[in-house]
C-alpha cells in the first residue's frame, strides 16, 4: 500500500491542493532541462513523501540524494537543492559548492526554497561567494494533506520557536496558508482564536484579505464556515499524558513520522534479520480507519472477534458446498486478510509495551496528577523518577503536568527539584530548564493553581466511561477529556461567550471575528456567531469547521475530534491543520537543549 | 538583563564542548558564577554553576587516580555509580558529602550500582 493517502472521502477537495502542490514541483523540475540531481532536505523528504512517488520523480529525469555534510556524489551536471530556509542546510550547500570547485568539476546549481526564500540564508550564500553561481527559487509548500481530514504545515519546532526564542516567522507561514486556502475554498466567515500567537494569526489573516483580496462573489458559499484557531500553550495538559488510542499508542511508543511506522521486520513477522521496514498508516487502510480512533483497549477486541469470525468463515468453507455468490463473499473477506495480519502484529508488539508495570504506573501517576489532588503523593513519585535516572524526558513530561496543574511549584520544591535533575542527568541540563521555564511550563508558584476551577467548569474528568461505546470525548484518555477538544467543542456549540470566564484562565487573549460578506470590522460581540442551524449548506453536505492547532496536536485530540463529527446532531465536519503530529515526547524534546 | 541571558547562554555550549583539557573551562564556569551572583535573581544558576566547576575538579582528580577517562561530564549520580561499581566505595562517598546528596538518592544508586556489578553479598548486608 502506498504511504501517500487516498483523500477521495475528504470532506473538501484536498485532492486538488495535493495536485497543486505536485504540479508546481514538477513544473520546477521540467523547467530544468535533462538530467539532473534533486537534493532533498532530509525533513522534506519525509513531506514530499505524502505528495509525490518517487517513481514520478524520476520519470522527470531526477536522482534523488538526501541533503548532508557529504559532497554530491552524481554524474548529473545539474544539481537542484529542495531545502527549508535553514542556516545549516545553507552551510552544507556552500560546502558542496566549495567541494566542487576545488576539484575543477563545473556544475549548475539550483536553489529551491520552501515555502519561501530567507534574506538571512541568501547572506550567507554571498558570504561565501557562491550566491552567483546559484540560480534561486522558492517552492510554495505551505500546507500538506496528512489524510482526508488531517492537514499539516510541517513546522516542527514553530512551538519552541515561538514560545522561547519569540520567534514568529511559523505565525505569517500559517497565516499565508489559511490564505492560501481561501483562495481554493471561499472566505472563513467565522474566525475564533484563544492564545497569543492564535490571535496574531486571525490577525494576520485578516490583513492579507484586506492586501490581497480572495474574491468572494465569484466563489459562492464558503465551503469552510468556521475557523478554530487554539495555540498549543493553552493546554499543555492534554500532551503530556500518555494517549491511549490505538494510533495515539502507536506513536508514542513506536513514533509515527508523515504517516507510517518504521519498525523491525520480524515483528511484523517477515523473516528477515535485522531489517527495517515502513508500514503505512492511513485512513486508506479501511480497518485502520475503523480502529486507529478507538481506544486500544476495545481495538484488542475488535481484532480478536474479527479473526474469530473470519476462522469460522474459514471452517464453514470446508464443510458445506457453496453457491457461487458465497464463495465470492468469501474471497471477499480473505482480501481484508493482510489488513489484518498487519494490525494484529501492531497491535501484539504494542501490548509489549502497555502491560508494563512501569507504564500502567505511569499512567495511574497521570491520572493523580491531573485530578490535582494528592500534590505529596505526584512530589514523591517524581522525586522517585529522578533518583532512579529514569529517561529524561518522561521525567520532564511528569512534571511539566505537575507544574502546571499547580500553576507552578513552591520555590522550595522547584529549588529541590531542579538541583536533583541537575545532579542526576548533568549540569548541562540547565539550558533545558531554562527554556522550559520561559515558556511557562515549569516554574515558580505564584498565584493559587486554579487548575480545578477549570477542570470542574469543563469537566474534564469523567467518570464511568464505556471504552467500547464512548459517549463522550474522555473516553481517549480513559476518563481524561482533553482540555484543548472540549474548548473546541464549546466554540462549535456556542461561540466564546458562555465560557468567557473559563477562558480568561488559561494563558493568552481569545477573538471571534466576522468577517467576509457578512461585515469586515472584527467585533468580539458577536453573539449570533453561535453555528445553530440557519447556515448549514443547501446541497445536502455538511458545512466545515477547520480546527488549526498552533504548535503541534496529538493523534488522541484528532481521534477525539473525530468523534465530535461522528455524533448524533453534529451539522459539521471537522478538518484539522496543524503545525505537525506531536506526543508528550517529541513535543519535549523540541525543549531539551543540545549543545556541543 | 539582556546580558544575563547571553551570558547564561556562553555558558553552556563553552561548558560542553567539553575538551579533556578542562582547566579554561572550569575557569569560565566560575566566571558565569560570579555573573550568575550579582543580581539575586540567578542564586539558582550561581550554586548550579558552582558546583559544576567542582564536579568537574573532582572528576579530573578521579580520572587521574583510576587512570580511566570516564568520569569528566557525566553528572554527579553517574560519577557516584561509577565509583561503586569500581569499588572505590570511599571516593563514592566523597562525592556524596561533598554535594550533600540525600539519603534517598544514597540508596537508589547504591542498590543499581551493586545490582550492575552483581555483588549480592554486599547488596544483602546493605
Amino acid at each position: 500500500m502506498a504511504q501517500v493517502p487516498n483523500l477521495d472521502n475528504a470532506p473538501i477537495n484536498l485532492k486538488s491542493l495535493r495536485d497543486q502542490s505536485l504540479k508546481e514541483l514538477i513544473t520546477i523540475l521540467k523547467n530544468i532541462r535533462g538530467k539532473k540531481c534533486l537534493v532533498i532536505d532530509p525533513k522534506l523528504g519525509g513531506s514530499l513523501s505524502l505528495i509525490v512517488q518517487s517513481s514520478l520523480l524520476k520519470e522527470h529525469g531526477a536522482e534523488l540524494r538526501h541533503l548532508n555534510a557529504e559532497p554530491v556524489q552524481t554524474d548529473c551536471t545539474k544539481v537542484v537543492y529542495l531545502v527549508r530556509a535553514q542556516l545549516e542546510l545553507m552551510k552544507f550547500i556552500c560546502s558542496h559548492i566549495h567541494n566542487d570547485i576545488s576539484k575543477g568539476i563545473q556544475r549548475e546549481y539550483f536553489v529551491y526554497f520552501v515555502p519561501r526564500r530567507a534574506v538571512v540564508c541568501e547572506k550567507i550564500l554571498e558570504e561565501e561567494k557562491v550566491h552567483h553561481l546559484l540560480t534561486i527559487g522558492e517552492y510554495p509548500l505551505y500546507l500538506i494533506p496528512l489524510d482526508e481530514d488531517v492537514l499539516s504545515f510541517e513546522l516542527d519546532v514553530a512551538h519552541k520557536e515561538y514560545l522561547v526564542d519569540g520567534d514568529t516567522t511559523s505565525l505569517w507561514h500559517i497565516a499565508k496558508a489559511l490564505h492560501k486556502l481561501e483562495f481554493s475554498f471561499g472566505v472563513i466567515p467565522n474566525v475564533r482564536a484563544k492564545g497569543k500567537a492564535s490571535v496574531r494569526v486571525a490577525d494576520i489573516l485578516n490583513r492579507m484579505q484586506l492586501e490581497e483580496p480572495v474574491n468572494t462573489s465569484e466563489m459562492g458559499v464558503p465551503e469552510i464556515n468556521t475557523i478554530i484557531l487554539l495555540d498549543r500553550e493553552v493546554d499543555m495538559i492534554t500532551p503530556m499524558c500518555s494517549q491511549l488510542t490505538y494510533e495515539g499508542l502507536l506513536d508514542e511508543f513506536l513514533g509515527i513520522n508523515n504517516g507510517a511506522v518504521e519498525l523491525d521486520a520480524s515483528i511484523m513477522g517477515v523473516q528477515q534479520e535485522g531489517k527495517k521496514i515502513k508500514v503505512p498508516l492511513n485512513s486508506s487502510d479501511k480497518l485502520f480507519k475503523e480502529i486507529r480512533d478507538q481506544n486500544f483497549e476495545v481495538v484488542v477486541q475488535v481484532l480478536r472477534q474479527k479473526a474469530t469470525s473470519m476462522k469460522q468463515d474459514y471452517s464453514e468453507m470446508q464443510t458445506t458446498t457453496q453457491t457461487v455468490s458465497e464463495l465470492k463473499d468469501f474471497v471477499k473477506k480473505l482480501n481484508s486478510l493482510p489488513e489484518m495480519t498487519r494490525h494484529i502484529n501492531l497491535a501484539q508488539h504494542l501490548t509489549t509495551f502497555t502491560s508494563k508495570p512501569s507504564f500502567l504506573g505511569r499512567l495511574d501517576m497521570e491520572q493523580t496528577l491531573v485530578e490535582a489532588e494528592s500534590y505529596d503523593i505526584c512530589f514523591e513519585y517524581i522525586e522517585e523518577m529522578i533518583h532512579k535516572q529514569e529517561p529524561l524526558i518522561n521525567v520532564l513530561r511528569l512534571l511539566v503536568l505537575f507544574s502546571i496543574t499547580n500553576s507552578g511549584l513552591p520555590k522550595k520544591n522547584f529549588d529541590y527539584l531542579r538541583r536533583e535533575l541537575l545532579h542526576s542527568y548533568g549540569f548541562e541540563h540547565i539550558a533545558t530548564l531554562n527554556n522550559l521555564e520561559k515558556s511557562g511550563l515549569l516554574k515558580k508558584q505564584e498565584t493559587k493553581s486554579n487548575w480545578i476551577t477549570i477542570k470542574r467548569a469543563l469537566q474534564l474528568i469523567v467518570e464511568d466511561i464505556d471504552t467500547a461505546n464512548p459517549n463522550d470525548i474522555s473516553y481517549v484518555f480513559s476518563g481524561y477529556a482533553p482540555l484543548s477538544i472540549r474548548l473546541v467543542q464549546h466554540a462549535i456549540r456556542s461561540g466564546w461567550r458562555p465560557i468567557e470566564e473559563i477562558l480568561k484562565l488559561l494563558p493568552g487573549p481569545h477573538s471571534d471575528i466576522k468577517r467576509g460578506g457578512f461585515s469586515s470590522s472584527p467585533s468580539l460581540d458577536t453573539l449570533n456567531g453561535s453555528l445553530h442551524g440557519s447556515d448549514k449548506v443547501v446541497d445536502g453536505r455538511r458545512s466545515l469547521v477547520l480546527v488549526v492547532f498552533i504548535g503541534g496536536v496529538t493523534s488522541a485530540e484528532i481521534s477525539a475530534l473525530r468523534f465530535l463529527s461522528g455524533q448524533e446532531g453534529m451539522a459539521y465536519d471537522i478538518i484539522v491543520a496543524t503545525t505537525n503530529i506531536i506526543n508528550g515526547s517529541t513535543l519535549t524534546e523540541t525543549f531539551v537543549e543540545k549543545l556541543g | 538583563l539582556l546580558w544575563k541571558e547571553s551570558w547564561e547562554l556562553s555558558k553552556n555550549p563553552m561548558a560542553t564542548k567539553g575538551s579533556p583539557l578542562h582547566g579554561p573551562r572550569i575557569k569560565l564556569i566560575e566566571k558565569s558564577q560570579h555573573l550568575f551572583a550579582e543580581t539575586k535573581e540567578y542564586v539558582f544558576e550561581s550554586k548550579a554553576a558552582e558546583e559544576h566547576a567542582k564536579l568537574l575538579r573532582m572528576q579530573h582528580e578521579l580520572e587521574v587516580t583510576t587512570k580511566q577517562a570516564i568520569f569528566v561530564d557525566s553528572s554527579i549520580s553517574d560519577t557516584i555509580r561509577t565509583c561503586i561499581v569500581l569499588g572505590n566505595h570511599r571516593a563514592a562517598a566523597k562525592v556524596k558529602t561533598e554535594f550533600k546528596v540525600s539519603e534517598k538518592r544514597w540508596y537508589w544508586l547504591k542498590v543499581f550500582a551493586l545490582a550492575t556489578i552483581r555483588d549480592w553479598d554486599a547488596l544483602e548486608k546493605f
